[in-house]
């Protein structure tokens, strides 16, 4: 899998770049693109490319996992995910906050 | 560091709060080191599957929080890998698994089988080495749960019995809800907990509601058994019925762990706490009770053990032994000290200091 351009992403979907940690289901890609509407299809669409990374950032009843952040391009993400829609050419980045003291 | 553990060697897993680590030994004199295994992880539970020696399975955050709960497999000196499925309640449930607390072997003949016990509580199985499980829906949806109250550490499922004789009857104790027994392999559930206090409840004898602390079969292999509880230690006949307390001899009724040696009748370890509210040994002394007799009489153990000036603990999957002759005992701190015993627990030698709080230790043997 190559790194998309800004335009293939425009074209094609929504590109997610991948935390570190989730890499070992992304076979070491820290971005992947796909075609989703909103943030919990972009979950969904990731889980049937790379099964049980859903679970990472999600629990079995749908929750964001405590600590666990979604950006859409540069916005934390504080509504319920299948309320915030997606376009071509948006970027949603999965990151760990920092929980620190 | 990944070390080479021999074949034969004593091997005593420990989870920490920041990793796990393997002490392993041929003659249990000389110890060595293997990790940390998944480093800066909190380690709830680690140990040596027993039915073939080699394999290792740890309850952690996956890569650390805050990824979510995960059960971890591995070949023994190496570092372990998630497996390719957690636990998970079912869909509607609206119940999620926030934390794996232990991970228990199947029986000998079901080589492949393993159990997983998680917080908020609940029981899994599964037939694959972890990587797929079933949920026990008798138990995680049982008809008091909406009452459930969690103790001190959460509301989690931290004691799973497998009886070695017959792998259908299961034994679990969860805190603060109680002891739950199934004769058919976890389709239907008894709540076994008559003759428990319950003493921060308005009725202190109640149906359920205890505080179990810790869960250990009594070797007399009839299915007895011994418990650690927030208020008591107990033990209770093959066949059900009413525990009966045994506290009367120790200095307190309040500790966690709980060790039962594996082969002799009646004998079981713990490690008593001052109490709820200041959870360190009694008089700065770390000490090690012994009962040989079901309860009956208890002696203390103090030779190798700090003190006095010894403000620490042991928490609840912090005792453990092996199975050799005579007996190996192993008790791991939550200021990071692991003391062991060649001698059933008669005198102890400290074979590691500071590690991470000893969340877990779990004695086996390499084959």
């Amino acid at each position: 899998m190559s790194r998309a351009s800004a335009g293939e992403i425009a074209r094609i979907g929504v590109l997610v770049r991948i935390p570190p940690a989730l890499r070992s289901y992304t076979a070491g890609e820290d971005e992947v693109v796909l075609d989703a509407s909103d943030l919990a299809g972009m979950l969904k669409a990731l889980d049937s490319s790379f099964p049980g990374i859903r679970d990472r950032v999600v629990d079995e009843a749908g929750r964001r996992r405590p600590y666990v952040n979604l950006f859409l391009n540069e916005d934390l993400v504080m509504t319920p995910l299948p309320s915030v829609a997606l376009k071509p050419g948006d970027v949603v980045h999965i990151l760990p906050s920092v929980a620190g003291g | 560091m990944v070390g080479t553990i021999k074949k034969d060697s004593v091997v005593v897993a420990v989870g920490t709060k920041k990793g796990g680590f393997l002490f392993h030994s041929a003659d249990r004199r000389k110890w060595s080191v293997a990790g940390p295994f998944l480093a800066g992880a909190g380690v709830y539970h680690m140990g040596l599957d027993p039915r073939d020696g080699r394999t290792v399975y740890a309850a952690a955050p996956h890569f650390a929080e805050p990824w979510g709960p995960a059960v971890y497999r591995g070949r023994i000196g190496s570092e372990p890998k998630p497996t390719s499925s957690s636990p998970k309640f079912k869909e509607g449930s609206d119940l999620a698994v926030s934390r794996v607390w232990h991970i228990e072997p199947g029986s000998s003949n079901e080589p492949d089988t393993i159990y997983a016990g998680v917080e908020p509580a609940a029981l899994f199985r599964s037939e694959d080495r972890g990587d797929t499980w079933e949920d026990f829906g008798a138990l995680n949806y049982h008809p008091t749960r909406k009452g459930w109250q969690p103790g001190g550490g959460g509301l989690c499922l931290h004691s799973i019995l497998v009886d070695p004789r017959k792998p259908k009857h299961l034994v679990i104790g969860i805190s603060a809800v109680g002891a739950f027994e199934s004769r058919d392999a976890g389709r239907s559930w008894t709540m076994e907990n008559r003759g428990v206090r319950a003493g921060f409840l308005p009725n202190p004898y109640p149906e359920w509601g205890q505080c179990v602390h810790k869960l250990a079969w009594d070797a007399s292999g009839d299915g007895s058994l011994f418990q650690q509880n927030h208020t008591g230690t107990y033990h209770r006949g093959p066949d059900g019925g009413a525990w009966t307390e045994i506290t009367k001899g120790l200095p307190s009724d309040f500790g966690f762990p709980i060790a039962a040696h594996p082969d002799r009748k009646g004998t079981a370890f713990v490690t008593p706490l001052i109490g709820a509210m200041n959870r360190v040994f009694h008089k700065g002394q770390m000490a090690v009770w012994k009962t040989g007799n079901a309860g009956k009489t208890w002696r203390k153990a103090t030779k190798g053990l700090p003190g006095p000036n010894a403000y620490l603990g042991v928490l609840r999957e912090g005792m453990s032994t092996d199975a050799e002759d005579p007996l190996g005992l192993y008790v791991g701190t939550n200021t990071g000290q692991l003391f062991a015993s060649r001698d059933e627990g008669e005198s102890w030698k400290m074979i590691a200091d500071f590690l991470p709080p000893i969340m877990s230790v779990t004695g086996g043997m390499a084959r």
